[in-house]
């Protein structure tokens, strides 16, 4: 009794220090009142100048807490100085230009290796909120800064940030739709599959590790998973018929997916061998796109049982199915949120798809896109952002949102045919 | 119990010392010279070094099944086509399949392949489903026909594959459709 009481102080301890932080940035910006944070190239700390490192570093810190949505970044066009660690410099300027949130940055190149040390300042007391140091090669330069972006967030809010996730996709910029993985930003676009049929609907296991996706590249639709390190890769389901919208279970250890092996497109899980199967809906419409509650003990999904598509929820056995969306035509493609109480889907407008947010219970429904086509939405880990496909200019690219459809931004770049984006866990 | 409230409010005091004695440290003296890199109390913790990247593949073996196109010889099937967002065969669908099933009944060696295909307008997976459900539907109308079953298979490429590229109605009419495709 005494030891768990114990643990629990202790634990109370950790949470004060961690929401002392958390209530000064609270505090200091009310909803509607954005923080004002400068952050600075980093500067050389020995071994020479290099170009790339303070632009990618910076480009990289600013992409993200723009996202945020909680800060306005200040130009710090003007700003020098080498000094990043407490006591070096003067925070005088600062308080000058109105910032409230200082990151200074400053990397040591050795060899092929870079060293970079992340610091966070409050202006107005002079104090250093956040130190971190990364090390890693020039490629990895970016992958540091999205890691001090994700401690940000932590130190902030208390729950890090995502944005050293990947986003895989599917894309036809080689002619034919492979599956492709990119930061979540954009960058460092890698093709994973080369096999020139119709690769689609990729999604990560809960490690993120591994993908899953259907390929025609032995003539059926069939479903695969393969580890992205190692690329090895087995096909898990090969039934007769079609074998789409394969969705890991938040546990890991199964898949849901549609198979028509009976005639019509029915919603199964397999083990993620493959080699179990229970089959959960028995009607003799169309039911596909399956997404797990975060707690795996419901799934959405989409079936024209009554007609038309439209979105349904039942247990993860097969029970209980009851439908979610109550207006619009047609709605598809389900995405159930990590928090576990939104559910995002695409309802057909005249000219195209919208994506829409839905409270589980079918209420408080709220259209989060209006600009071209919008569809395939995917939730961030941890449920902060979105990510989906647009043709808002033209062509189909990935963008990325909050979740209140605030923010939205293009990520994907160097083709025009980029959709089904799933954003990977923390990697 | 009392004995456990006054040694947690004894611990309680010491983490506040604790709290409030780190908050101190941090606070930069400013008299004081630029403190070494070395001996900086504020040294950040070493962060995890990034984890590796995934291997990308050049290229993967195709083993892709092709199709053997009759479109050389004389194509011996008509397409049928459908209604939106419907896999109910039409008059005029029917009256093709007649005829093709007449074909296949006088060549019992060569096997077809159904194909089902969607206009664009749908989802992509919702027509995944859609294109399955076509061409089954014809198959299935086949075998009342007296086709063997063993002849006939179906796959469906959803909206993958349009014959016309286009973006209206003309274009969306002719997308919706099954081809049979001679496998061999």
């Amino acid at each position: 009794m005494k030891k768990v009481l114990l643990l629990a102080l202790f634990m109370l301890m950790i949470s004060g220090s961690i929401s002392a932080g958390d209530e000064y940035l609270e505090v200091t910006a009310s909803p509607d009142r954005k923080i004002s944070l400068a952050i600075l190239p980093p500067v050389t700390q020995g071994g020479g100048e290099n170009r790339e490192i303070p632009r990618e570093v910076a480009d990289a810190l600013r992409f993200d807490m723009e996202l945020t949505g909680r800060y306005t970044i200040l130009d710090t066009s003007a700003a020098s100085g080498a000094g990043i660690r407490p006591g070096e410099f003067d925070f005088a300027p600062w308080r000058a230009v109105g910032a409230e949130l200082l990151l200074k940055s400053g990397y040591t190149l050795s060899g092929s290796q870079v060293i970079l040390e992340c610091r966070l300042y409050d202006v107005a007391s002079g104090k250093q909120l956040l130190a971190k140091r990364f090390s890693g090669g020039m490629r990895d330069i970016r992958r540091m800064a999205h890691t001090f972006s994700d401690e940000i967030l932590l130190f902030a809010t208390n729950e890090k940030g995502p944005f050293t996730g990947k986003i895989a996709f599917v894309s036809k910029r080689s002619g034919n739709k492979e599956i492709y993985l990119m930061d979540y930003d954009g960058h460092h676009v890698q093709r994973i599959t080369a096999n020139r049929s119709i690769n689609l609907n990729p999604d990560f296991s809960p490690s993120g590790r591994e993908i899953i996706y259907t390929s025609y590249k032995k003539g059926n639709p069939d479903l695969y998973r393969r580890d992205l390190f190692s690329t090895a890769e087995s096909r898990i389901s090969a039934h007769p018929g079609i074998n789409i919208t394969g969705s890991w279970s938040p546990d890991g250890n199964r898949i849901a997916l549609s198979l028509s092996r009976d005639g019509n497109a029915e919603i199964y899980v397999i083990s993620k061998d493959g080699r179990q199967m229970t089959r959960l809906t028995r009607t003799s419409a169309i039911n596909t796109s399956p997404s797990w509650s975060p707690d795996g003990s419901r799934i959405a999904f989409l079936s024209d049982r009554l007609g038309k598509p439209q979105i349904f929820v039942m247990n993860s056995d097969g029970s209980n199915p009851s439908r979610l969306t109550t207006s619009g035509a047609y709605n598809v493609s389900p995405a159930w949120s990590p928090k576990g109480d939104r559910i995002l889907y695409c309802r057909q407008h005249s000219g195209g798809f919208q994506i829409h947010s839905i409270a589980t219970d079918g209420g408080d429904d709220r259209q989060l896109t209006t600009d071209g086509s919008n569809e395939h939405p995917r939730w961030s880990p941890d449920g902060r952002f979105i990510t989906f496909s647009s043709t808002r200019n033209g062509g189909q690219a990935i963008y990325v949102m909050r979740a209140d459809g605030t923010g939205q931004t293009r990520v994907s770049r160097g083709g025009n045919s980029d959709s089904h984006p799933v954003w990977s866990p923390r990697w | 119990m009392k004995k456990n409230v006054t040694w947690i409010l004894f611990v309680l005091c010491c983490g506040i010392f604790t709290v409030a004695g780190c908050a101190k440290k941090e606070v930069v003296k400013k008299d004081e010279t630029p403190v070494p890199p070395a001996a900086a109390v504020t040294e950040p913790a070493p962060a995890p070094a990034p984890a590796p990247a995934p291997v990308p593949v050049a290229q993967e073996p195709v083993v892709k099944e092709e199709p053997v196109k009759a479109t050389e010889e004389v194509q011996p099937f008509e397409t049928i086509y459908f209604d939106f967002d419907s896999y109910v065969l039409r008059q005029d669908a029917r009256d093709i399949l007649a005829e093709n099933a007449q074909w296949m009944l006088k060549n019992p060696v060569s096997k077809v392949r159904l194909e089902g295909h969607c206009d664009e307008r749908g989802s992509d997976e919702y027509n995944l489903a859609l294109g399955e459900k076509r061409a089954r539907a014809a198959s299935s109308y086949l075998l009342t026909l007296g086709v063997p079953q063993a002849n006939v298979s179906t796959i469906s490429y959803g909206k993958e594959k349009p014959a016309d590229p286009g973006h209206d109605e003309a274009a969306w009419a002719k997308n919706r459709r099954v081809e049979f495709v001679i496998v061999k």
